[in-house]
C-alpha cells in the first residue's frame, strides 16, 4: 500500500479506537480520554488532507481506499468539525436534561455513538468504490440517527424517526441504483471503483437510469428538495455538535459521492445530461430554501434551512463543472463548514442565554449580549455570503462557472435566487443581531468564553479563506477537482 | 429466480401493505427473506456464494426474532389505523409498481422476472412506509425495499463481492435495531407505536 493509503487507514484506525476506547474506560474519565483521541484523529485527517492538496497531481486510487484532492478537502473539514464538536460536547452533555437512554449509560453511549459517526464520515470520502461508499453513507444513518434523538424528547424521536425512515428509503433507491450499474457493467460491487466506473463499456440508456435513481436516492441524504423533509427537524433537534456535523461534514461528504458518481458515469451518459442532473436539483433546493429564510425562524432551524441552500449552491457548482464553478466549490465547502459549525455551536449559550430561542426567531440578542451577538452575526453574514466572506466569492465564481460553461439560463436563475436568500439572511442578520431584543429568562450565556474563542479562529479562517480564492481558480488543486478520479 | 418465486414473493409483499396486523406482516417479510435465502443457496456455485446465502438466512431470521420481540413488548389494544384503506393502499402499490415497470428499461438482470419482482417489492415498500401510520410497519416498509434489492442482488450477472453484500446485511441490521429503539421509546412516550402522534407535536 502506498503512504498516502496507509494514512488513509490510520485516520479510519484511531477514530474507530475511539469507540471502542468510550466503550470501555470509566466513566469520569470518558471525556478526556474522547478530547484525547479526538485530537489524534483531526491530526491524522489534517496530515492527510495536507498531503492530498499540497500535491493534488498524484492520486491513490485503490479498490477499497482512494485519495484525491477533493477527498483531501472532505477530510479535512471533517476532521476539524470533529474535533470542536468533541471538545464542545462535555458542555452540552452537563446541561443536558433527560435522554433517550439510562442516565447512568447516556454520557458513554453518546461518545461511543459520536465516535462511530465520525469514524464513517471519514470513511465516506475514502471509500474506493461506489458500494464501499454507500455502506459508510448507510452506517452514518444508524449512528446520527441516535444523536438527533438523543435527547429523547418528543420533537426530538419525531425528528429521528423521520431522518431515519426518510433516509433509509433514500438510501434503498441508491442502492438499485447501484445494483443496475452492476448490472449494465457486469461487475461485482467491489468491483464498481470510480476508475472502473469511468472507464467501463456501459449501455447509456441503463446507465442514466441507473445514474438518476442513484443522485435521486443519495439526495435524501443530501437534503437536496424535494426530499429535504428530515433536515430542519434534525438539524434542530439534534445536540448541537452533532447538528454543526450533521450539517457541517456530512452533507458535503454525501455530495461528494454524488459528484465522484457524476463524474464517473458522465463519460458514458454525456457530460451535459450528468451535469443537468445536478443543476436541477440545485435549483430546486435554492427555491424551495428561498421562502424558508424570509420568515423568522428559530436559530438552528434557520441554519438547517440555509445547508439546502447552500448544498443546492454545491450541487449547481459540480453541475456546472469547468475551473470557475469548480474553484467556487472547493472554497463553498470549506467556508459553508466554518460558518455553519460556528453557527450551531453558538447555539448552546444562546439557549442557555434565552431558552424560548429553540422555538421562535431571535432579536436583538447583539444589544443584551454582544460577544454572543458577534458570534452569530459572524456565521449569519459569512452564509449569507455578506462580503468579505468566501461564500460571497464563492457564489460568484460558481454563477460565472455557469455562464463560463454555457449555461445562462441557469447560471441567471440562480443570481437571481441567491440574491433572494441573500436578503432573506441578511434580513434576519438585522433582527438577530440589532433587532428590538425581547425579556431574557437568564442573565448568563454558559459555554460563552470557548465559542468567543471559536469565533476568533474561524473568522481568521473565513478571511483567509476568502484571499485563498483570488489565486485558488487557476490553482493545481482545482486542475486535480477537474481531473477527478477517472 | 424461476417466475413462481418471483410471484410468491410479490404476493408476500402484498400482504404487508394490506393487513392490518403487525404479526402477520412480520410473518410475511420473515417468509420473504427465508424464501430468498433458500433460492440463494440451491443457485450457490461457491464457497462464497454459500457464506452470501447463509448471511441472508442470518438476517431474516435476526430480524423476525427483534420484530417479534418489538411486537410483544408494544403490545397495542387494537391495531393503529392506517388512515388510507386497506384496498386503495394495495391499489397504489400496484399502480407504483407497474409504473416503475414501465419506466424503468431492461436493467440486465438475469431474467426479466427478476426484475419486475426486485422493482414491484421496492414500490411496495415505498407505500407501505408512505401509508401506514404504524410506526413497526414503516420499518417494514425498508425491510421490503431491502428484500427487492436483495431479489435484484442475486438476479446479478457475473460475480457479486462478499466483503460488500456482508456489509449490506450488516448495515441494514443495524438500521432495523435502531428504529427498534426509536419504536419503543415512541410507544413509551405516546402509548401507540403511531406516527402521526409525532406529527401533532408540531401542533
Amino acid at each position: 500500500m502506498a503512504s498516502r493509503e496507509w494514512l488513509g487507514v490510520a485516520v479510519l484506525v484511531v477514530s474507530s479506537l475511539g469507540v471502542t476506547l468510550s466503550a470501555l474506560v470509566p466513566r469520569r474519565a470518558l471525556a478526556r480520554v474522547a478530547v484525547v483521541t479526538a485530537v489524534v484523529t483531526a491530526s491524522a485527517s489534517v496530515t492527510l488532507a495536507t498531503v492530498a492538496l499540497s500535491d493534488p497531481g498524484t492520486r491513490q486510487l485503490g479498490r477499497w481506499i482512494v485519495v484525491d484532492a477533493a477527498g483531501g478537502l472532505l477530510i479535512g473539514v471533517i476532521g476539524i468539525v470533529g474535533l470542536v464538536s468533541t471538545l464542545v460536547s462535555p458542555q452540552v452533555l452537563g446541561h443536558g436534561r433527560g435522554s433517550l437512554f439510562q442516565a447512568s449509560h447516556a454520557e458513554r453511549v453518546y461518545w461511543v455513538t459520536l465516535f462511530a459517526f465520525w469514524t464513517v464520515l471519514l470513511a465516506v470520502p475514502l471509500a474506493g468504490n461506489l458500494g464501499a461508499a454507500w455502506l459508510a453513507i448507510e452506517a452514518t444513518t444508524a449512528a446520527s440517527a441516535l444523536l438527533v434523538g438523543f435527547s429523547g424528547r418528543g420533537r426530538a424521536l419525531e425528528a429521528a424517526w423521520k431522518y431515519l425512515i426518510l433516509t433509509s428509503l433514500g438510501l434503498g433507491i441508491a442502492l438499485l441504483g447501484i445494483l443496475v450499474l452492476s448490472a449494465a457493467g457486469g461487475l461485482g460491487l467491489e468491483t464498481l471503483t470510480w476508475r472502473s466506473l469511468a472507464h467501463a463499456r456501459l449501455d447509456p440508456h441503463v446507465t442514466l437510469v441507473a445514474y438518476v435513481l442513484l443522485i435521486a436516492g443519495l439526495a435524501a441524504k443530501i437534503g437536496w428538495a424535494p426530499v429535504h423533509n428530515w433536515l430542519p427537524d434534525a438539524h434542530s433537534e439534534a445536540p448541537a455538535p452533532v447538528s454543526a456535523l450533521l450539517s457541517a461534514a456530512l452533507l458535503p461528504a454525501v455530495l461528494l459521492v454524488a459528484w465522484r458518481s457524476q463524474h464517473a458515469l458522465a463519460p458514458t451518459i454525456g457530460e451535459r445530461t450528468a451535469g443537468d442532473v445536478l443543476v436541477g436539483f440545485g435549483l430546486v433546493s435554492l427555491a424551495v430554501a428561498v421562502p424558508f429564510l424570509w420568515r423568522p425562524q428559530a436559530w438552528k432551524r434557520l441554519l438547517a434551512y440555509s445547508s439546502l441552500e447552500h448544498m443546492g449552491v454545491i450541487a449547481l457548482g459540480i453541475g456546472f463543472g469547468g475551473r470557475l464553478a469548480l474553484a467556487g466549490v472547493a472554497i463553498h465547502i470549506v467556508g459553508h463548514a466554518i460558518a455553519k459549525a460556528l453557527g450551531f455551536y453558538a447555539a448552546t449559550p444562546l439557549l442557555g442565554h434565552e431558552p424560548r430561542a429553540s422555538g421562535h426567531s431571535v432579536d436583538g440578542i447583539g444589544r443584551t449580549q454582544p460577544t454572543l451577538g458577534a458570534s452569530l452575526g459572524i456565521s449569519l453574514g459569512a452564509l449569507a455570503g455578506l462580503p468579505p466572506s468566501p461564500l460571497f466569492l464563492s457564489e460568484v465564481l460558481i454563477v460565472a462557472g455557469g455562464f463560463q460553461v454555457g449555461r445562462p439560463w441557469a447560471a441567471g436563475a440562480a443570481a437571481i435566487l441567491l440574491a433572494l436568500g441573500f436578503l432573506g439572511l441578511a434580513h434576519a442578520l438585522i433582527e438577530t443581531v440589532a433587532g428590538t431584543p425581547r425579556r431574557r429568562d437568564r442573565d448568563t450565556a454558559p459555554g460563552l468564553r470557548a465559542v468567543t474563542a471559536l469565533t476568533v479562529v474561524a473568522t481568521t479562517m473565513l478571511l483567509a479563506l476568502t484571499a485563498t480564492a483570488l489565486w485558488l481558480p487557476d490553482s493545481a488543486i482545482v486542475s486535480g477537482l477537474l481531473r477527478g478520479l477517472g | 429466480m424461476s417466475g413462481g418465486l418471483s410471484w410468491a414473493m410479490v404476493a408476500l409483499g402484498i400482504g404487508v401493505v394490506v393487513f392490518r396486523r403487525r404479526s402477520v406482516a412480520v410473518a410475511l417479510v420473515t417468509a420473504q427473506a427465508l424464501l430468498l435465502a433458500l433460492v440463494a443457496l440451491r443457485g450457490a456455485s461457491s464457497t462464497h456464494d454459500v457464506v452470501a446465502s447463509l448471511a441472508l438466512g442470518v438476517r431474516g431470521v435476526a430480524l423476525a426474532t427483534f420484530f417479534w420481540l418489538l411486537v410483544h413488548r408494544t403490545r397495542e389494544t387494537r391495531p393503529v389505523r392506517a388512515g388510507i384503506e386497506p384496498l386503495a393502499r394495495g391499489g397504489a402499490a400496484i399502480g407504483l409498481a407497474l409504473a416503475l415497470i414501465w419506466l424503468i428499461p431492461d436493467l440486465g438482470l438475469e431474467s426479466a422476472a427478476a426484475e419486475r419482482s426486485a422493482l414491484t417489492l421496492v414500490a411496495f415498500g415505498l407505500v407501505t412506509a408512505a401509508t401506514r401510520r404504524a410506526t413497526l410497519f414503516q420499518v417494514l416498509g425498508i425491510v421490503l425495499v431491502e428484500n427487492g434489492l436483495a431479489v435484484a442482488a442475486l438476479a446479478l450477472p457475473g460475480s457479486s463481492s462478499l466483503a460488500i453484500e456482508i456489509g449490506i446485511t450488516v448495515d441494514l441490521l443495524l438500521i432495523a435495531v435502531v428504529a427498534g429503539v426509536f419504536h419503543e421509546r415512541i410507544f413509551a412516550e405516546f402509548g401507540a407505536g403511531d406516527s402521526t402522534a409525532l406529527g401533532s407535536l408540531r401542533g
